[in-house]
């Protein structure tokens, strides 16, 4: 059964003729200087995955535009030319978004670099989608302002790469997402239209699209300025890291901070192995013998941190923390927090590779989850550390396995799935902050029914009618759910379980 | 360790199946029939439309039976609602358990239904610092023509499977199709509050909120009227005694500065009687503008209020120069209610509005008027 | 990452390193944000994460060729990726044997093989090198302007302490250090006596080998280490000095891998391991006499001061904070520097190579050095202190020649003379 209304570009990796190649070399070449395209093979294979190496894909062309109307010049001719577009930032991704396509282009927005304006009084930055994150807060750092969405690679990623994915961090509990925290995008469609979502004001007339624009991991426009909302630093954080003896015990006593009423600035977990690996590195003083450490940050003014830090080390103690720690200094704090925002390539140390898994349940199923996992180890033959954003359900498996032994990032990749699916029968999904991508296209076909994917495709079109914006990534055809062979899964049961399959 | 709770999703339980199937049966034979559907609540917001006539004859769908509390965590900040649900006794539900809806939705002296609140996407004083209410919708169904059922989103904040749909309904004025219920993030009610009052001009007053702003006080309203700014805090006691401090002025006392922030919330102030009111949503540190008389100031100087004869044309345009926007909520508008939208935009609207609602039979002309 | 190395470098020691290295890169992408060639070309080839993939391909089997080579030549060497990454990647060990496999089987355009020749030969020859910078100030006028901003000007160096300690160091020196700045052996060698360490120059040794090492001349390289090797392992066996003090920290940072680098070698492998172990920064032999330089330190008018961490003192020797503790506690008044991780774009020889980005990068380092108006910038290796000086309206010293000066100051006669090294 053919959906006509599905893109007909799904398929990246249908390799160009050299024909193509130089003709829409030539093309990008009488838009771009010779050093903004990359034709030769040599030159484009470091762009064939982001930061999930399992996923490659050589791109035909890659163009690296430095200016606005340079972009806007490549979207029109690729329009033209039929070309698929794949946009890439600083290729941190974890989900493979910006893997490229075989016949298209690899749009790097990297050289979009620039910080355009800060504006302190209204505390707003306006940047180019190539500017780091956490450059964002060191340029708004004299105004005593910073940038709330803290993602763990915020050291190198990019802030359009924050937009399209809706990236969160471990202070998104209490600062928000990105959505949160963004007041406009503007930026090009793949028709070639400018457009401007948002504005410094707090809200206009019509539909809400910068919502449904930022999230939509590079499908619906391509952006070139986005303006970010800045806050002013808190005048002291603190931060307390508690052990457990449980992971069960460590879960409960994250539901029971929030049912106190309080609301860190971040609440993170991470459990034995992955203190183990991280520890040796980071050297932030883990206790290695809890089965689970809880980072609970307060800030504010001091009394009110002082009053925060005093009520959850009372509601921790009550849930059974075995040892209770309070950083001292700042430089306490940041290297508490760093093992955490280090854990994924730390455990590159402990393990040739690992695959950093990303979904989210209701915190009160965080115990039941890692029992579930425990289980899973076993069953898979994989060693699996965890590390997760407590206060928000978002939890960060990460499978260690040798991608140089044969069968075994196969396993892997079982075992992530197998992962996502118990998080879409908790009542979570799939994905709470890396994104789909190509990763986890094939577990949408567990989240959302055919019907709800087709509402996807129908907003798909409505700002890209042609398909040619990073066609094959997030929402998955019907083809290819059939294909992968499961069936939507709501709570654990099947709709019409006798209807007969095709 | 205890299995974990049956975890009810965004799915109906029994009793309201027959509910949904009625409001299935009429959008169904809306579509066969070609006959629009007039989505209603309580009717709070029936002036909020792109266009006050209505050319086509449409059947009303009153949403009000279908109601409910479906699910409510307190330990997760979350609830899930029907949409015909009343704000009352969402709230109350909410203030048993001491948390609240952090974006204050209007209720213009009435009793709204969840399902309006979303779709309408207004909200109230403290959404300068909670945020606005698509900034805590976690997901919502949605009843579209063809009767089938979506879900969207989920019970949990980071989520980021698939487009956002359910914050694309916020303020979508229903013409999608019928929001049939959605789950709201809540938060914990501040431990203390405290409005103080000052006497200033509107200029003084814009300046000073966003100068406010950039330090690290815990500000949870900020509003001018007639010579005087009022600032509301909100959090620790110690933040909240320590800002009243600082910024000195008049304390109101509590029900004082309920009375005051309820009029700006609910829409009961005298001001919004006005025959004629024009809401611009502006920058925040926008100048005043030369408009006749002087506004009322909320969300420290995003959201300003001109009563009064004012020429359309002037206050579109000032809005634009300023950045912002200008919406005429009451009076007669020649050129429309909303502001207009750019032309790329519209587009994408018509787009879709075809994609999700091809036979055009929810709520013509209410976001646009040629929708 | 996944690794599949060719035959032909699997059971080679070098492949085997390579493979080890590569197999502990995630792909992360962290060091992009630490690369000053990736912050001004933008391009994931010019990013150490791009640099390891393009080295992986080539070891992997694929043809390697001059776009690979150019991107390699591109890399300062800096290792400020090793720093920021968090999966310890031996980015520095990576790289030198990426470049020799490309530099093996990719043929330069000639007049870069004679201008890297002469680099090779030139340069790491004191001698020769002194001489030709003496011509060239004689020429200066002569000269296009970014070669004249390269050759300073010559300034008194005082005298050589005379005085037997019981407490003796080896002082090697870089082999540009005594033409282009020879006051600063001088300074440390009195500020060394100052502390009761008596520092030896050594006859028969030479260039640390970095600038072979650097420019694909391993066997160069190798034989220079060892020529030094030689030089020093009778004052280290018989412990006649407690350590060998460089005060040129691109120097220490190629002396420090001696132990890597001869590891194969059995005649060599466990002396140099010795010598690296006796490797010491001055500021690491100073910190603990803090007290006793403190004591003979003439109070200082306050000179405001912008320093600069060279990479091989902050990535490489891994020396960060300790510096400017040091000079603080004596009583200078340090100015904040932003992004003071990233390289000034001296690198060794990468100013005379790839002069464009050298030049770009110094002028963005010398806008933050200069950005709250220091009367002085100091540092800690002769290439950056050249490389700055010659764009920099404000002397650029090494960090010694400032403590030499307050140890000095008040004292007769003045530094007006130039002294003579003892050579031994």
């Amino acid at each position: 059964m053919v959906n006509l209304d599905e893109p007909a570009q799904s398929n990246p990796a249908q390799a160009p003729a050299p024909q193509r190649q130089e003709a829409a070399a030539a093309a990008l070449r009488s838009v771009l200087p010779e050093d903004c395209v990359l034709w030769r093979e040599a030159e484009r294979r470091p762009y064939e995955c982001d930061g999930l190496t399992a996923f490659r894909q050589i791109p035909m062309l890659v163009a690296l535009p430095r200016t606005e109307e340079q972009v806007h010049q490549v979207l029109r001719l690729c329009n033209r030319l039929d070309l698929p577009v794949v946009a890439r930032g600083a290729g941190t991704g974890l989900s493979g978004g910006a893997m490229p396509h075989a016949s298209g282009v690899l749009l790097s927005l990297a050289r979009l670099n620039r910080i355009l304006e800060i504006n302190p009084l209204a505390r707003q930055a306006r940047v180019q989608p190539g500017v780091r994150n956490l450059q964002v807060s060191e340029a708004a750092a004299s105004y005593g302002l910073y940038y709330a969405p803290d993602p763990s690679s915020q050291i190198a990623c990019s802030i359009g790469g924050n937009v399209a994915e809706n990236s969160g961090g471990v202070h998104c509990l209490k600062y928000g997402l990105t959505i949160h925290n963004v007041l406009r995008l503007r930026g090009f469609t793949m028709e070639g239209e400018l457009l401007e979502l948002g504005s410094s004001a707090l809200d206009g007339p019509g539909l809400d699209l910068l919502a449904t624009v930022i999230g939509s991991e590079g499908l619906l426009m391509i952006v070139t300025e986005v303006t970010l909302k800045l806050i002013p630093r808190p005048q002291l954080a603190q931060l307390v890291m508690a052990s457990f003896d449980d992971v069960g015990k460590a879960g409960d006593a994250v539901a029971a901070i929030i049912s106190a009423g309080i609301i860190p600035a971040g609440l993170e977990m991470m459990d034995r192995k992955a203190t183990q690996a991280v520890e040796p590195f980071v050297r932030a003083g883990y206790d290695l013998s809890a089965e689970a450490i809880l980072l609970a940050e307060a800030d504010g003014s001091p009394e009110e941190v002082l009053e925060q830090i005093a009520e959850i080390e009372r509601v921790l103690r009550a849930a059974g923390a075995t040892a209770l720690t309070v950083s001292h200094s700042e430089a306490e704090r940041l290297r508490f927090w760093s093992g955490r925002k280090n854990a994924f390539p730390a455990a590159g140390r402990v393990s040739p590779d690992y695959y950093c898994m990303d979904g989210t349940i209701p915190r009160k199923n965080l115990g039941h989850m890692l029992k579930a996992i425990e289980q899973m180890e076993a069953e898979h033959g994989l060693r699996c550390m965890n590390v997760f954003h407590a206060g928000d359900g978002n939890l960060h498996p990460l499978i260690l396995f040798d991608a140089n032994q044969p069968g075994e990032w196969e396993r892997a990749d079982r075992f992530g799935a197998q992962i996502l699916e118990l998080c879409v029968q908790l009542g979570g999904t799939i994905t709470g902050e890396h994104g789909v991508g190509v990763e986890k296209i094939n577990s949408m076909c567990v989240q959302f029914s055919p019907r709800e994917r087709a509402a996807f495709f129908g907003i798909k079109r409505a700002f890209d009618p042609s398909g040619l914006l990073n066609p094959g990534k997030a929402i998955p055809t019907l083809a290819r759910c059939a294909e992968y062979g499961k069936m939507h899964v709501h709570a654990g049961a099947l709709p019409h379980a006798d209807l007969p399959r095709f | 360790m205890p299995a974990p709770s049956p975890t009810p999703t965004c799915r109906d339980s029994e009793p309201m199946e027959a509910e949904l199937l009625r409001l299935r049966e009429q959008v169904l034979i809306a579509r066969r029939d070609r006959t629009p559907l007039r989505l209603r609540g309580a009717g709070t917001k029936d002036f909020y439309s792109a266009s006050n006539s209505q050319s086509t004859p449409c059947t009303t769908v009153d949403l009000r039976p279908f109601s409910g509390i479906l699910d409510y965590e307190p330990s997760e900040l979350v609830i899930t609602a029907r949409c015909g649900t009343p704000l009352s006794q969402i709230e109350a539900a909410l203030a048993e358990r001491g948390q609240f809806l952090g974006f204050e939705p209007p209720g213009f002296g009435a009793d709204p239904t969840l399902g309006g609140i979303v779709a309408a996407g207004l909200s109230g004083p403290r959404r300068l610092s909670a945020g606005a209410v698509r900034d805590f919708v976690l997901g919502a169904a949605l009843l579209a023509g063809d009767g089938e059922l979506l879900q969207f989103g989920g019970r949990v904040m980071k989520n980021v499977a698939g487009f956002d749909v359910a914050r694309l309904l916020c303020g979508s004025l229903g013409i999608f199709g019928i929001i049939t219920q959605v789950c709201i993030k809540v938060l914990p009610r501040p431990r203390a509050e405290a409005t103080v009052q000052l006497e200033m001009k509107a200029g003084e007053a814009i300046e000073a909120f966003n100068r406010w702003g950039s330090r690290p006080l815990p500000v949870s309203g900020a509003a001018w009227y007639d010579g005087g700014a009022r600032i509301r805090f909100s959090g620790a006691v110690p933040a909240v005694e320590k800002a009243c401090t600082q910024i000195g002025g008049k304390r109101l006392d509590a029900a004082a500065a309920q009375r005051w922030w309820d009029s700006l919330r609910h829409y009961t102030h005298p001001l919004f009687s006005s025959d004629s009111l024009w809401r611009l949503s502006l920058p925040q540190t926008a100048a005043p503008l030369d408009l006749s008389g002087d506004p009322l100031i909320d969300w420290g100087g995003a959201l300003r209020w001109y009563a009064g004869d004012q020429g359309e044309r002037d206050v579109r345009e000032l809005a634009q120069r300023a950045a912002g926007t200008a919406m005429r909520w009451r009076g007669p508008a020649a050129t429309g209610r909303f502001h207009p939208l750019s032309p790329a935009v519209a587009e994408i609207h018509r787009r879709l509005k075809r994609a999700f609602d091809p036979e055009g039979i929810f709520n013509p002309g209410r976001l646009l008027a040629d929708l | 990452m996944q690794t599949r190395l060719a035959s032909e470098f699997r059971d080679r020691p070098e492949g085997r390193t390579a493979d080890e290295i590569l197999r502990a890169c995630v792909h992360c992408g962290f060091c992009l944000a630490t690369c000053p060639t990736y912050q001004l070309l933008g391009d994931e080839l010019d990013s150490p994460r791009g640099r390891i993939y393009q080295i992986k391909q080539v070891l992997e089997g694929a043809p390697p060729s001059r776009a690979i080579q150019v991107h390699l030549d591109r890399c300062l060497t800096c290792r400020a990726c090793e720093t920021a990454c968090p999966s310890g990647v031996e980015y520095g060990h990576l790289v030198d044997i990426g470049r020799a496999e490309v530099d093996a089987r990719t043929k330069r355009p000639l007049a870069e093989r004679l201008y890297r020749w002469a680099l090779r030969e030139g340069v790491s020859r004191p001698r020769l090198f002194g001489f030709a910078l003496r011509t060239g100030r004689a020429v200066s006028g002569l000269l296009p302007k970014r070669l004249r901003s390269k050759l300073g000007h010559r300034r008194p160096t005082g005298s050589w302490p005379t005085q037997i300690h019981a407490r003796k160091v080896l002082l090697p020196t870089a082999c540009t250090q005594p033409s282009l700045s020879p006051p600063i052996d001088f300074a440390t060698a009195r500020v060394l006596d100052a502390v009761g360490l008596q520092s030896i120059v050594v006859q028969g040794a030479g260039c640390c080998g970095a600038i072979r090492q650097h420019l694909s001349d391993q066997e160069g390289a190798l034989a220079q280490c060892r020529a030094n090797i030689d030089a020093w392992w009778p004052y280290v066996e018989s412990e006649q000095v407690e350590a060998i003090v460089v005060n040129a920290s691109g120097c220490a940072a190629m002396i420090k891998e001696y132990g890597h680098l001869l590891r194969n070698d059995p005649q060599y492998s466990s002396k140099a391991a010795h010598i690296v172990q006796r490797l010491r920064d001055p500021v690491q032999v100073l910190a603990p006499e803090l007290e006793r330089l403190r004591k003979r330190l003439s109070p200082q008018g306050s000179r405001r001061i912008a320093f600069h961490p060279p990479c091989t003192l902050q990535h490489a020797l891994q020396i960060r904070g300790k510096v400017e503790g040091l000079l603080r506690a004596l009583g200078a008044e340090l100015v904040p520097v932003a992004d003071a991780h990233l390289c000034c774009g001296s690198a060794g020889t990468y100013s005379l190579l790839q002069s464009d980005l050298a030049e770009e990068l110094r002028t963005r380092k010398l806008e933050t050095l200069l950005r709250e108006q220091p009367d002085l910038v100091l540092s800690a290796n002769i290439g950056c202190i050249a490389h700055l000086q010659g764009a920099c309206a404000v002397p650029v010293r090494h960090w010694l020649e400032w403590v030499d000066a307050a140890l000095t100051a008040g004292r007769t006669p003045p530094m007006s003379q130039t002294g003579k090294k003892e050579v031994r």
